[in-house]
């Protein structure tokens, strides 16, 4: 078991660093692009379909961060209360939360997933550079998946070793 | 069962799984709502609402601004400009009684004014300004309450990533409400440097002056202050003047911060990719908490209950300046308890409705409830920024910099009273703007 989930531990690790160097890359990505609108807007004539690349890029910005968000336990709780349960209780609860989180992302990634075959299958184009999107919603659903699958190897690892995962 | 009935079970268990469970406040949002619309509409609709929903949060053009904004400050925070900052006010007001503390208050006013974080401020503050005050025999409560303390305004003075959410979930002008924060921002330094002479005053051997620096010192010493100026009047002329929109202002707000950094060698590769990863988690922090309560929000209008609220709160026979008081008191005691961005998103569909249906400015109203939330942030039991200035300052107990804000918070109560009965002074700037 401990193998297992050093594997998993480790895929989770390298996939998120994955995702993560694709985020940064967007991100600088929009700064310029919106910078170049500014400008080209200025002298000439605006870049033509800043407005929705700016919101697919966004989109995949948020979406590949997710995972490694989770990860560093940056999502914020209220655990005022939390920290002056018995560790057994904590632990308990670290479950509880794990499991709906895990469950709230996987149907959130499976009906991004549906959403997006719908737009390929209809070949729903972006009203500016008429291209399709429907890879931007698969980008999303793919940072759910991930979300979840980290909330799952933390899941593991509380039933595994008892340990709570430090926020 | 009544819609409304639901509606407030459906705000019961929010507060039940944020309060007793822990679960981080985006999920919570998130699965609450998604709950509440499946018993309400169909499991069907709810589904099909949660992949829509996501993708429309974070594919919002609008929502673009909260990563540009945050990588602007995150560049300037590893380039070490807060550092520069606090040298350039310690080199001119140093030598004057409390001048170091001052020059703290002042160099977090400064840094707010780039970067909308206030952990990244007070870790930096603390870092910098408190080996000074200390060489200075500063009372360590004194210099860690005005660290903590001035690193607030980062959420006050714009760009403010809580101002630009309140815009996008209120639909007002986020140029108007960065306006409208800036002499709210301003009011709250002035009175914490109030209180910082006072305490002088006072206890005089709590904040022993400084060596007075030389002219030529001086002089070196302001480019820290330029630096801060130009990203600053850059971002807010450019909204003023509307020559671009605020996501655009984010976007060459941290353009130029980049370029300045990179050609003054500030930033190193390292800095870069600790800013951009860093902006990666915080921003994704936020829109998980907008998507939330996006979700959240669909379920209470289905029941209906801020409208319902709002009609019921204006119809009590109470003046509404006492109703408004009551909102308040809510924040500050829901301040204290969790995050001010995730206070707001839970409470603004509730509150903003009854504020309007009383009649009062939605920019006022939005400025106010960032003001007084950020008070939460240095008051226990969460009081994140507290946390963050007594982990770094070791020689320092919680105790003592829980006392050292406790000194600051008849400024923070005179700025909410002085900001009510003269709420021109944060109307003014955004009236002005067409």
């Amino acid at each position: 078991m401990e193998k297992v989930i050093e594997h998993l531990d480790r895929a989770v690790i390298v996939v998120n660093r994955g995702l993560i160097a694709i985020a940064g890359f967007l991100l600088v990505a929009m700064m310029v692009l919106a910078c170049a609108n500014v400008f080209f807007r200025t002298v000439w004539v605006p870049v033509k379909g800043t407005f929705e690349l700016m919101g697919f890029f966004g989109a995949i910005v948020a979406a590949f961060a997710l995972g490694r968000t989770q990860m560093k336990k940056e999502h914020i709780a209220v655990d005022v209360l939390i920290l002056k349960f018995p560790r057994g209780v904590r632990l308990v609860l670290s479950g509880i939360n794990y499991l709906v989180g895990m469950i709230f992302f996987s149907l959130a990634g499976w009906q991004a997933v549906k959403y997006g075959n719908n737009l390929w299958r209809v070949n729903e184009l972006s009203e500016t550079l008429r291209i399709v999107y429907f890879p931007f919603v698969y980008g999303v659903a793919l940072g759910c998946g991930v979300i979840s699958l980290v909330l799952l190897v933390d899941l593991i690892k509380l039933i595994n070793n008892g340990n709570e995962v430090p926020r | 069962m009544s819609l409304t009935l639901v509606g407030i079970i459906g705000i019961g268990i929010l507060l039940f799984i944020l309060l007793f469970l822990g679960m981080p406040v985006g999920f919570t949002m998130g699965v609450v709502g998604f709950g509440g619309i499946c018993l309400v509409i169909s499991y069907k609709a709810a589904l099909g609402m949660l992949g829509t929903e996501l993708w429309n949060t974070f594919s919002s053009y609008s929502l673009t601004m909260v990563p540009l904004f945050v990588f602007m400050g995150e560049i300037c925070f590893y380039s070490g400009l807060n550092r520069r900052l606090f040298k350039a006010t310690h080199t001119l007001t140093g030598h004057v009684r409390g001048g170091l503390a001052m020059a703290t208050v002042f160099a977090c006013a400064g840094f707010a004014a780039i970067c909308g974080s206030n952990t990244a401020t007070a870790a930096t503050m603390t870092a910098v300004a408190l080996p000074e005050m200390e060489k200075y025999k500063y009372n360590p409560a004194l210099s860690t309450g005005a660290i903590a303390c001035g690193s607030t305004l980062g959420v006050v003075i714009p760009p403010s990533v809580v101002l630009i959410i309140i815009g996008l979930y209120t639909g007002q002008s986020i140029t108007k409400l960065f306006y409208g924060g800036i002499f709210a921002g301003l009011v709250l330094a002035t009175l914490f440097m109030v209180t910082i002479v006072i305490l002088c005053v006072i206890h005089p051997e709590w904040s022993p002056a400084g060596t007075k620096k030389s002219l030529t010192e001086k002089i070196r010493s302001l480019p820290g202050f330029i630096e801060a100026l130009v990203l600053f009047l850059l971002v807010m002329i450019g909204l003023y003047m509307g020559i671009f929109t605020p996501t655009e202002a984010g976007a060459i707000g941290s353009l130029c911060a980049l370029l300045m950094s990179v050609v003054r060698r500030r930033l190193s590769w390292e800095g870069f990719t600790s800013a951009i990863t860093d902006t990666l988690q915080i921003s994704c922090m936020v829109l998980v908490i907008i998507g939330g309560a996006v979700i959240f929000s669909r379920f209470l209008a289905v029941t209906r209950i801020p409208f319902d609220i709002a009609d019921w709160v204006s119809g009590l026979p109470v003046p509404p300046a006492a109703i408004l008081t009551i909102i308040f008191v809510i924040y500050i005691i829901g301040g204290a308890l969790m995050d001010a961005l995730a206070l707001l998103l839970i409470t603004i569909p509730i509150f903003f409705p009854v504020a309007m249906k009383l009649g009062y400015d939605p920019i006022w109203f939005g400025v106010m409830i960032t003001v007084i939330t950020t008070l939460g942030a240095v008051t226990p039991p969460v009081g994140a920024t507290t946390y963050v200035v007594a982990g770094m300052a070791k020689n320092v107990p919680l105790g003592s910099v829980f006392k050292g804000v406790t000194y600051f918070l008849p400024a923070y109560i005179i700025s909410v009273a002085v900001l009510m009965l003269f709420p021109e002074i944060i109307t003014f700037l955004p009236n002005l703007i067409r």
